[in-house]
């Protein structure tokens, strides 16, 4: 809401600079966003007549003026404008002024003559295009002839004016106006508020009675519906004080009807609407809800397609307007109109909220309405529009109001307790104080024996309880005043459950595997399903869907958080990163039944990616690329550190993985996610060249073994012995099978078997491959002597070879 | 015989002298000391000395054997210094060439802030509660004193899953969740980080964001509890010489409302193109609770009241980090997040 300190001045004496009051304002909760100083940088333009006017000796298209700025003297200026005439008035840039755009009047010679200053535009004075009449865009601005030469253009054209744009909160509807923002200022800084005069004279013949009727159909829409008839009206332009006023706050002036009712609502905050009299079928306005299927001819010159969310008002024949939203064009007031039926109503803030929307049709009246206009209104808008049209000497005013009003609203009144107030507040504020400070603010409170009664005004909808009194004891007391103090509170059991716990030891393992972390998006574009190349029958593929999502990229809700990470991984190779390793522990989100009826799971995951060299560009460092292993080994970390007992790694048949480096972790015998090599379809369907690893855990899996507390277990006291084997065998064989029947024949003695050594070339037969284990023996009661350790050997070997029709390699 | 001696001991020193290795070193102790030296054979020889002679001779032969023992072991505890000292200088390594990398990741500035907004809270007591991000319209609104179709919901524009359901706009439904779990009983001191959504999309808003929520409810806890409570938050997280400021505001599920600012952590106050000017930084809503919504979730409000804060988690990074731009945070470029530790 953009509000003129001059129209404030109207209501309420302010002698604080317009910082100091913004300040003031803003801390007790009507905020001052920001302050804007009309006419700034413009200085010495004055009016003046144009005396004389002739064509240059040497220039077709220029002017010589004689130009009296009242200085005494005639002043010679040249202009270029082709609408300048003798007597008009004229703003006048004389040497030595300054306009807005920097520039500072000099002497200028024009083809021979001299110019000294010159005459402005709209435009160089620095006013908004947007805001004048089509009359006054174009050209030299010519002002009333009647204005006074001389004057400070600044006061003429209202630019000594300061603006405040507020930025004020929902619940405030009552400071949607001037007389509410005055109301606030005479509140805070204790000045008086003046009201507007309401006095009509009423001249015309007949009563608004019998030339008018109004009908609300629907109370529920619309609770209040009051008409006034104006007649005889005479269109023409509104007097410049009202243009400068409306200019100041946005608005464009139009002509005097419309500019009256646009004028009463910043005023008072009542939106209004002018019909021409005549062309409503019968005189009769009706309030009520429309037909779906029914159109109108909106202001705006747009066909609207209504239904029935929708308030219309009608006439006897067809709709004349969008209650509370736009008026129609038939009924419009022109300069053909000689009577005018002035509609002063309250729709029902909800209603013109989705009408509003629905229609993408946002007006100041439709903003008002939102926010609540107080029924109480309605009388006074209209008196005050027809005060301030009778004083334009625009029309004769029918004696009486039409007015629909189905259930009165009364004020409501609450009972509060001062000391229940300061509890609240952390205050010790006296209840006559509180007294006091509400009536500033228009409440009406008594004392009573429980406390203190308040009637609240019908402007203030938002007040309702005690709380909110309290709210307005404190925003006028200054929340600075509260004294801060600690809450004294038993002690309870702190902290974070479990499963964010074993998040955040996830991250710290991440990290400290050398994985940096990232932060997804947790909507996906729907073809990342197909990306990442999941069967049509894959559930992941039953994703939820927003209703509203703001592009195709952000429409469904992740399921799982690899699309995501290939994006990130595909925007850091293509930027010059030779190691990407990322990580991001997130929600995916999953519902068996879809559309949404129940509360979907949403499951932690930690997802990984790497890609690219192993290590960073060294001296000494080899310059391999990350392959499976590398990935395993992450995975096999993690378990580790997460203290997983029963976990497995099994072969994998993941959809988006190579088919020979995919792999599941089972815990427990249920798989809880897979790695291994991205398939190199999906690869270079996320436009990466380049191999890529990835793993895709669930969390909640992994959190029961966290919990488990080490238990010590007593250290060796006798040395270890340890063995190779290297066993040659069929490619085909895999090392967990060797394995397998290592331990199983190896006896209690085996503390330990690892393969250490993969090999195939030269040395081994075609389509064989050499495997070596090295194995550690010991026992807790004896050093171990070579003759036990070669029979066990001997017998390992054995069942090794007959297993695998395997070899001992020499 | 000593004569012979004496040029023996002669002999062996001047060939000590010219001993250059630890291997030269054992030869010459063999040669004169060894089982077959020659202080050995002089030793042997003895046999055909006098009575008289021989203990005179055995005393000079000790003497020589001792004192070139003596020199030797010097001579040998010198060459091995020397040997030493040689093999470490050929040792010699370019220490300004770099050392085999540790693979060091890093954490998200998200994550780094949330944790210690997190840490801060749980010093004061305070427990962590996880809510759905995937939300009914109930706990994101109307639990929350906000009714279907109030205009206070424009401040919010959602992303929708079905007419119920709809990504939370913000982490206060968390509140409702817990003082409902709670089934009226306090003290409750709880704060609820999380993602929120809202349907904003350009260079100052994200359709994802951060927020940590907060809620106190006791008997008598006041607006000079919420003030002295993130007084305290705010010092920990910003330094003790932030200072701090409430504004009223409107939130529908508190009242009376506060927005809270601290002095510019940027210019100190004196005003900058971060604050525009005003020294001010706006950093969390808060209020106390309104007593609408503690009815709601079973609380009695004529017994307890309290107050309830939110906060934006990726404002607070910004100004501790300097970040200037949002879009940063979920762009995932590693040179971005690797400048984090």
């Amino acid at each position: 809401m953009l509000a003129s300190l001059n129209w404030l001045r109207e209501y309420v004496e302010i002698t604080d600079t317009p910082e100091v009051l913004a300040d003031k304002l803003t801390r007790a909760g009507t905020p001052v966003e920001f302050i804007t100083y009309l006419g700034e940088g413009l200085n010495g333009v004055v009016t003046g007549k144009v005396v004389e006017i002739k064509h240059h000796p040497d220039a077709d298209k220029l002017w010589v003026c004689s130009i009296d700025t009242g200085s005494g003297e005639l002043v010679q200026i040249l202009t270029g404008a082709q609408n300048v005439v003798q007597g008009a008035v004229v703003p006048v840039a004389v040497v030595g002024s300054e306009l807005p755009n920097g520039m500072k009047l000099k002497k200028a010679k024009m083809r021979g003559l001299e110019s000294f200053g010159m005459l402005c535009s709209a435009f160089e004075l620095g006013l908004d295009a947007k805001l004048l009449l089509p009359s006054q865009r174009d050209g030299i601005l010519l002002l009333a002839e009647d204005t006074p030469i001389g004057l400070d253009i600044k006061d003429v054209l209202g630019l000594n004016d300061v603006i405040f744009d507020f930025d004020l909160t929902a619940n405030r509807g009552d400071c949607f106006n001037m007389l509410g923002l005055a109301r606030e200022v005479a509140a805070i800084t204790g000045a008086r508020l003046n009201l507007p005069d309401f006095t009509v004279r009423e001249e015309a013949e007949g009563s608004a009675e019998s030339m008018a009727m109004v009908e609300i159909q629907d109370s529920a829409l619309c609770s209040r519906f009051s008409a006034r008839v104006l007649k005889d009206i005479e269109i023409k332009e509104s007097p410049a004080w009202m243009q400068k006023r409306l200019r100041a706050c946005g608005i464009r002036p139009i002509s005097n009807v419309v500019d009256v009712t646009n004028y009463v609502m910043l005023e008072l905050g009542q939106p209004m609407h002018a019909y021409d009299y005549d062309k409503v079928a019968g005189h009769k306005l009706i309030a009520r809800r429309a037909v779906t299927g029914e159109t109108l001819l909106t202001l705006d010159g747009q066909e609207r397609k209504l239904n029935e969310s929708m308030i219309v008002i009608s006439d006897n024949e067809k709709a004349v307007g969008l209650g509370g939203v736009m008026g129609g064009l038939v009924t419009e007031v022109t300069a053909a109109t000689k009577n005018v039926l002035l509609e002063a109503a309250s729709f029902d803030g909800v209603t013109i909220r989705r009408t509003s929307r629905l229609l993408g049709l946002r007006s100041e009246a439709s903003g008002r309405f939102e926010r609540g206009v107080d029924t109480q209104l309605s009388f006074n808008a209209l008196n005050r529009a027809a005060f301030l049209l009778e004083g334009m000497a625009a029309c004769k005013t029918v004696p009486g109001i039409v007015d629909a009003y189905p259930v009165s609203r009364e004020p409501q009144s609450i009972n509060v307790c001062p000391q229940s107030i300061n509890r609240r507040l952390g205050t010790d504020i006296p209840g006559k104080e509180m007294a006091a400070t509400l009536g500033k603010l228009g409440f009406e409170v008594s004392e009573q024996t429980y406390g203190l009664r308040i009637v609240v005004p019908t402007w203030r909808t938002d007040v309702t309880c005690e709380a909110d009194i309290s709210e307005e004891i404190v925003r006028m007391a200054g929340l600075d005043n509260i004294e801060a103090h600690l809450p004294c509170l038993a002690v309870t059991q702190g902290g974070q459950g479990i499963v964010e716990e074993v998040q955040e030891l996830v991250r710290d393992f991440m990290a400290a595997a050398g994985f940096s972390e990232v932060i997804n998006y947790s909507f996906i574009h729907p073809s990342s399903f197909d990306k990442i190349g999941l069967s049509r029958e894959d559930g992941r593929r039953q994703a939820i869907e927003i209703m509203n999502p703001i592009t195709e990229e952000f429409k469904v809700m992740r399921t799982t958080l690899l699309p995501g990470m290939l994006a990130a991984a595909s925007y850091n190779i293509a930027r010059q990163n030779n190691r990407v390793a990322i990580f991001e522990v997130g929600r995916a989100y999953r519902s068996e039944q879809l559309p949404l009826k129940e509360f979907p799971v949403e499951k932690p995951m930690l997802c990984a990616v790497m890609s690219g060299r192993r290590n960073e560009l060294n001296w000494n460092e080899q310059r391999d690329a990350i392959d499976f292993y590398d990935v395993k080994g992450v995975v096999e970390g993690l378990v580790t550190r997460l203290q997983l007992k029963d976990c497995k790694f099994v072969a994998g048949r993941s959809p988006y993985l190579h088919p020979g480096k995919s792999c599941e972790l089972e815990v427990n015998g249920v798989a809880i996610g897979c790695f291994g090599e991205l398939h190199p379809a999906v690869h270079a369907s996320y436009g990466i060249g380049q191999s890529v690893y990835v793993f895709e855990l669930e969390i909640e899996p992994l959190v029961e073994s966290v919990k488990y507390v080490p238990q010590y277990r007593q250290l060796p006291k006798f040395p270890g012995t340890f063995r190779d084997i290297a066993v040659v065998v069929p490619n085909e064989v895999i090392m967990s099978d060797l394995m397998e029947v290592i331990e199983k024949n190896a006896g209690s003695l085996l503390q330990k078997a690892q393969a250490f050594d993969v090999y195939t070339g030269k040395q081994v037969a075609e389509g064989f491959k050499s495997i070596a284990f090295n194995l550690k023996f010991q026992a807790q009661d004896r050093t171990l002597t070579d003759e036990e350790i070669d029979k066990v050997i001997k017998h390992v070997i054995d069942s090794v070879s007959a297993a695998f029709a395997a070899r001992l390699r020499e | 015989m000593i004569d012979k001696l004496q040029a023996l001991k002669q002999q062996a020193l001047l060939d000590l002298e010219a001993v250059s290795s630890l291997e030269e070193l054992k030869n010459l102790k063999v040669r004169y000391l060894g089982k077959k030296g020659s202080l050995t054979e002089i030793l042997r020889a003895m046999g055909a000395l006098s009575a008289e002679e021989r203990p005179k001779v055995g005393q000079v032969v000790n003497e020589i054997r001792t004192e070139l023992e003596e020199k030797i072991d010097a001579c040998g505890g010198l060459l091995e210094e020397k040997t030493l000292a040689e093999k470490l200088a050929n040792e010699k390594v370019d220490i300004t060439l770099p050392g085999r990398s540790v693979k060091i990741g890093h954490l998200h500035p998200i994550t780094l802030t949330m944790r210690e907004i997190k840490k801060i809270f749980m010093r004061m007591g305070f427990a962590v509660c996880e809510g759905p991000e995937i939300e009914n319209d109930y706990y994101n609104f109307e639990a929350l004193n906000l009714p279907k179709d109030h205009p206070a919901r424009d401040m919010q524009d959602s992303f929708y899953i079905t007419e119920e359901f709809l990504l939370r706009t913000h982490t206060s439904p968390v509140q409702a969740r817990t003082m409902q779990s709670l089934e009226g009983n306090a003290p409750i001191r709880m704060i609820a980080p999380g993602k929120v959504y809202r349907r904003d999309y350009d260079a100052t808003h994200s359709p994802m964001f951060h927020q940590v929520e907060g809620l106190v409810v006791d008997k008598n806890i006041s607006m000079a509890d919420l003030k002295g409570t993130l007084e305290l938050f705010l010092r920990e997280m910003f330094g003790n010489s932030v200072k701090v400021r409430l504004r009223p505001s409107f939130f529908p599920f508190t009242e009376p409302s506060a927005e809270v600012d601290i002095s510019c952590v940027i210019c100190g106050g004196s005003g900058c193109r971060v604050c525009k000017n005003s020294g001010w930084l706006e950093i969390l809503g808060s209020g106390m609770v309104h007593p609408n919504v503690l009815a709601m979730s079973g609380f009695d409000p004529s017994e307890v009241s309290g107050f309830a804060f939110g906060m934006g988690v990726e404002r607070i990074a910004m100004l501790k980090y300097g970040i200037d731009d949002l879009r940063l945070f979920f762009e995932n470029d590693l040179r971005f997040i690797r400048q984090f530790k």
